[in-house]
């Protein structure tokens, strides 16, 4: 019941005409910027935060803006999936698997109303949680040691593994490449640098955000001028918008599910909203009957992802209030927004500043309402953005891309780098190796090292320490089973199709 | 709060495009004519970020300065990024201020710059300081400072301190000092994790998965007042103001004083009136009633040294550090 | 031969490469019983044994590159992209860069062109004024 009143607070506050214009406002500034390849919402919200202040916004205002935004990105990413099979942004990763293929079957329109309603339904789930799980939740942050969240990430590569089933050896190819890439720089703990060869550029090791930018934009550029549009990938019209009834009523169950696997996902530290699609996607293909559709285009291949990458985004907002750690890259900026504002998060915020957080909780929940008004019945507009010649959209993408990751060093060294990601994403597409684990890898790389290092200083070398707890246990048991079980079942299944077509 | 190497890919992200939208070519103009900067060497959110901007908005809201002074955030190489950006090629930039605190010291005392020393640029003054402490966890058997600090000595791998600053860095060296000053000298065999900053240390101190966290008053005082935490003891001369019932190290008997100043450096060129227009500015902020009260909101103990005085300050430090990394092998 | 075959080897030695500079990794003094050699060290491993077993058990599809030429062409245009975009300003290598991408995908010179001008500006606008980036325009010569 306190709860309630608290909300009803929180509803007094964003109720006003200037909180609602910006929550509009972010909802499609955060699409537009999701949609764009290569802008995501940890660099859209890094460009807004000058602009808040020089708005003169106050704390709530700031906060509501960005976090409308954040959620906006959740949502835009997935229309470039499903139309370009170029994630928007990191999270939507997941979503080109089966949104691509449904896209290529015709089913555009159907994609994207279908994930537009999952990504609703996480948000909405993962907004409801932190509602009444906030407090409750925030200590599970105490139960993950260093030997926890290195199984957690080994579970994250082993599974990874088994998804792009096609050839496991290959995946784990991907995998030690982005880890061996994410040592390039500086060692974490002893500041010694690694794999730099002298280099400045790589004191401060390879942005994820070049990679991936050049894996997916720059790699489809060169794909789509090597085949000469012969299968054309881009530009793809969505015939018909109509509600398909038939595949939200089937993917209910998928989206609940995927909601509450992103939410745990979003609430750990580090894992972000990334691990939760992946998670969300890996958990609804292993608890399925029939999962032989996966990867061509099953509508609860998009559900999950996009109810997971959304409910993860909510859940990470979770230990950033609570505990002041973020539980993703964008609540990392978020966080410093926080912290500039003087608001100091931590276990104490929901009594001391509860018009900011029940504010913004309001807020989110009204933001979620505008965000399935855009990009569901006037989903279009923004499709207008992608469905433009490939002639006219290919240049532009290309020149998008530079100019974000230009904006983010103002180096031409990261635009090169970005270009050799691209001619490696073509040959390592054209052998049928996947990119994900390459980028799950240069994220993931440095935090499992340390992990490892700071479990190994606490148990002075010992390594049994790695599976001394219950849940690191069961973490490991899971990265086994979650690894090996598809070279066996592969006989028993059909031949699945590769991971990136 | 300033951990020198915890620079996520993504925070890392966040700095350099704030960097690159004023420092390099697409930048929004900033080093017109009358547009002072501040230039942040770390993500947003860190201790020097925070000293950007509170003391650029109150030389604005007090009027030293004419126009609201720009932040920008330049991160990399625990500041080395910054700092070699300063030396080299703002040299004489008249319009510039750097955020600077007891890491920076740290990190030149290491030679961790790339080979620059701390007399390439001046130092204008630091105007408030966050104390060091040690922490536990509520249900901890430590009791103070004396207990743990026993424990440690009696057996070494029984205890390991979490901090927010990489092995060497200035928490580490907190808890060396402390060891050093009640007679233990095999320092190499203190466990230290560095975590990406003070608030992770301090989940795995409460955790359980380390049996104490260094760092500084700021990151704790939310896990201080939920009641999550004991507080052992300050690095501070007195007890902090606004946390009398935290004993000081001194008072148990530790001599050890380790702050981590909150301060600023200008580059070495400028002249000597625009040092002391800079230096008049900082004073002035430190005597306003919105430090005091920017302060108290960050847990900020007083700490007054602007001029040449903190200059004099700052080489002590250096050289101090410097011994001490040698001794324990941080540094050759 | 098949292309996993190479494929397979080549990631052999970019393994082995990698192991082999790992060993040059500065160790540090102290307290650090992993030490920052290790992990990299394992990773390496594991990509040898990776890739030794593509090499031995490869696909059976054969990669197939239709115009390699076109591929080398576009990667040139863009590394000359990336080189003028800070001495040459935003608009004119732009509107070159996309212009010739265009042309690539789709030869026919006038869309191209309009392409590459439309792109450079609109672009420009958009970064500038929308979004707030402070782009150069002209080349930074032209105003010393």
């Amino acid at each position: 019941m306190e709860t309630l009143a608290f909300l009803a607070q929180g509803f007094a506050v964003a109720l006003t005409p200037k909180i609602l214009m910006l929550a509009v406002a972010g909802c499609i500034i955060g699409t537009v910027v999701g949609a764009l390849p290569g802008l995501g919402p940890t660099n859209g919200v890094a460009i807004l935060i000058p602009l808040s202040f020089s708005f003169g916004l106050n704390a709530t205002e700031a906060l509501v803006l960005m976090t409308s935004v954040y959620y906006g990105a959740m949502y835009g990413g997935r229309i470039s999936s499903i139309l370009l099979n170029i994630p928007g942004d990191e999270p939507a990763l997941m979503t080109t698997l089966d949104g691509y293929p449904m896209a290529k079957a015709g089913r555009a329109g159907d994609a994207l109303v279908l994930s537009g309603v999952a990504s609703f339904v996480g948000a909405m789930l993962a907004t409801i949680g932190l509602i009444i799980l906030a407090p409750v939740l925030a200590r599970i942050a105490f139960l993950f040691g260093p030997a926890e969240y290195f199984a957690l990430y080994l579970l994250a590569f082993a599974t990874l593994g088994g998804m792009s089933s096609k050839n496991q050896a290959k995946a784990a190819i991907a995998a030690c490449l982005g880890l061996g890439i994410s040592m390039i720089g500086l060692d974490n703990s002893t500041g010694l640098p690694r794999f730099t060869f002298g280099n400045l550029h790589l004191m401060d090791g390879i942005d994820f955000l070049v990679a991936i930018v050049g894996l997916f934009a720059v790699t489809e550029v060169f794909v789509f001028i090597e085949s000469h549009g012969r299968e054309s990938a881009i530009g793809i019209k969505i015939a018909k918008l109509r509600i398909p009834v038939r595949d939200i009523m089937r993917s209910g169950v998928t989206m609940l599910r995927a909601s509450l696997i992103g939410f745990v996902a979003g609430v750990l530290p580090g894992a972000g909203a990334s691990l939760g699609s992946f998670l969300a996607y890996m958990g609804e293909k292993a608890m399925v009957r029939d999962n032989s559709k996966f990867g061509h285009g099953d509508p609860r291949g998009v559900a999950a992802p996009e109810a997971g990458n959304n409910a993860a985004a909510g859940g990470a907002l979770v230990p950033m209030l609570t505990l002041g750690v973020p539980g993703s890259g964008t609540t990392a900026v978020l966080l410093a927004l926080l912290v500039t504002l003087n608001i100091t998060p931590g276990p104490l915020l929901f009594q001391e500043r509860p018009e900011v957080v029940w504010g913004l909780i309001a807020a989110l929940l009204i933001a979620n309402v505008v965000l399935l008004i855009l990009n569901v019945p006037m989903v279009r507009i923004f499709v207008l953005l992608l469905s433009v010649p490939p002639w006219v959209l290919l240049p532009g993408v290309t020149m998008i891309a530079f100019v974000g990751i230009f904006s983010l060093s103002g180096s031409s060294f990261d635009l090169l780098l970005m270009i050799a990601f691209g001619v490696m994403g073509f040959f390592l597409r054209k052998l049928d190796v996947p990119a994900v684990p390459i980028i799950l890898g240069i994220l993931l790389g440095n935090e499992m090292e340390d992990s490892l290092r700071r479990a190994m200083v606490i148990s002075s070398g010992d390594w049994r320490f790695l599976f001394s707890s219950g849940i690191a246990i069961g973490l490991w048991s899971a990265a086994v089973i979650g690894f090996c079980a598809p070279m066996f079942l592969r006989r028993l299944l059909k031949r699945p199709q590769a991971l990136t077509d | 709060m300033t951990h020198l190497y915890s620079l996520t890919r993504r925070g890392a992200l966040v700095g350099a495009a704030a960097l690159a939208f004023s420092a390099f070519g697409l930048g929004v103009p900033t080093s017109s004519a009358q547009t002072a900067e501040c230039i942040a060497p770390a993500n947003p959110g860190g201790g020097w970020d925070f000293t950007c901007r509170t003391i650029g908005k109150i030389m604005f809201d007090i009027g030293v300065v004419s126009k609201p002074i720009q932040v920008t955030n330049m991160a990399g190489g625990g500041g080395g990024v910054a700092y070699a950006n300063v030396v080299n090629e703002r040299n004489t930039d008249e319009n510039l201020i750097v955020a600077a605190s007891s890491a920076t010291a740290t990190r030149l005392a290491q030679n961790a710059y790339g080979g620059a020393t701390y007399d390439q640029v001046r130092f204008l003054g630091a105007i408030g300081a966050d104390p060091g402490v040690i922490v536990v966890g509520k249900d901890s058997p430590f009791q103070t400072l004396t207990d743990l600090l026993d424990a440690v000595k009696a057996d070494p791998t029984s205890v390991t301190f979490a901090g927010g600053s990489a092995v060497g860095g200035f928490d580490h060296l907190k808890v060396l000092m402390a060891l050093r000053r009640v007679g233990f000298d095999d320092i190499r065999s203190v466990k230290y994790i560095g975590l990406d900053g003070g608030a992770d240390a301090i989940t795995q101190t409460i955790g359980g998965f380390t049996q104490a966290m260094t760092g500084d008053i700021s990151e704790v005082i939310g896990f201080l007042k939920s009641g999550d935490i004991r507080v052992l003891a300050s690095f501070t001369d007195e007890r902090i103001p606004g946390f009398e019932d935290i004993p000081t190290a001194k008072e148990q008997g530790v001599d050890v004083v380790a702050v981590n100043w909150r301060g600023l450096y200008v580059p070495k060129g400028i002249s000597e009136e625009a040092y002391r227009r800079w230096s008049d500015a900082l004073a002035k902020v430190g005597a306003s009633d919105e430090w005091a009260e920017a302060m108290v909101a960050n847990g900020l103990a007083p700490f007054n040294r602007v001029g040449d005085d903190f200059q004099s300050y700052v080489s002590d430090v250096i050289l101090e550090v410097e011994a001490l990394s040698r001794e324990i092998g941080v540094i050759q | 031969m098949k292309s996993d075959r190479y494929f397979g080897l080549f990631i052999v030695v970019v393994a082995l490469a990698f192991i082999a500079s790992a060993t040059q990794i500065q160790t540090s003094f102290l307290a650090d019983p992993v030490g920052p050699k290790t992990f990299p060290f394992i990773l390496g491993m594991v990509l040898a044994v990776c890739g030794l077993y593509v090499a031995l058990r490869p696909d059976e599809e054969q990669m197939r590159v239709q115009s390699i030429g076109k591929v080398a062409f576009a990667a040139a245009v863009l590394v000359g992209y990336a080189y003028s975009l800070r001495p040459g300003g935003f608009l004119i290598p732009t509107a070159i860069a996309s212009g010739l991408i265009s042309y690539q995908i789709s030869p026919r010179v006038v869309p191209a062109l309009i392409t590459g001008l439309a792109l450079s500006v609109g672009l420009f606008l958009l970064f500038k004024f929308a979004l707030g980036l402070g782009l150069f325009a002209w080349p930074r010569a032209w105003f010393g």
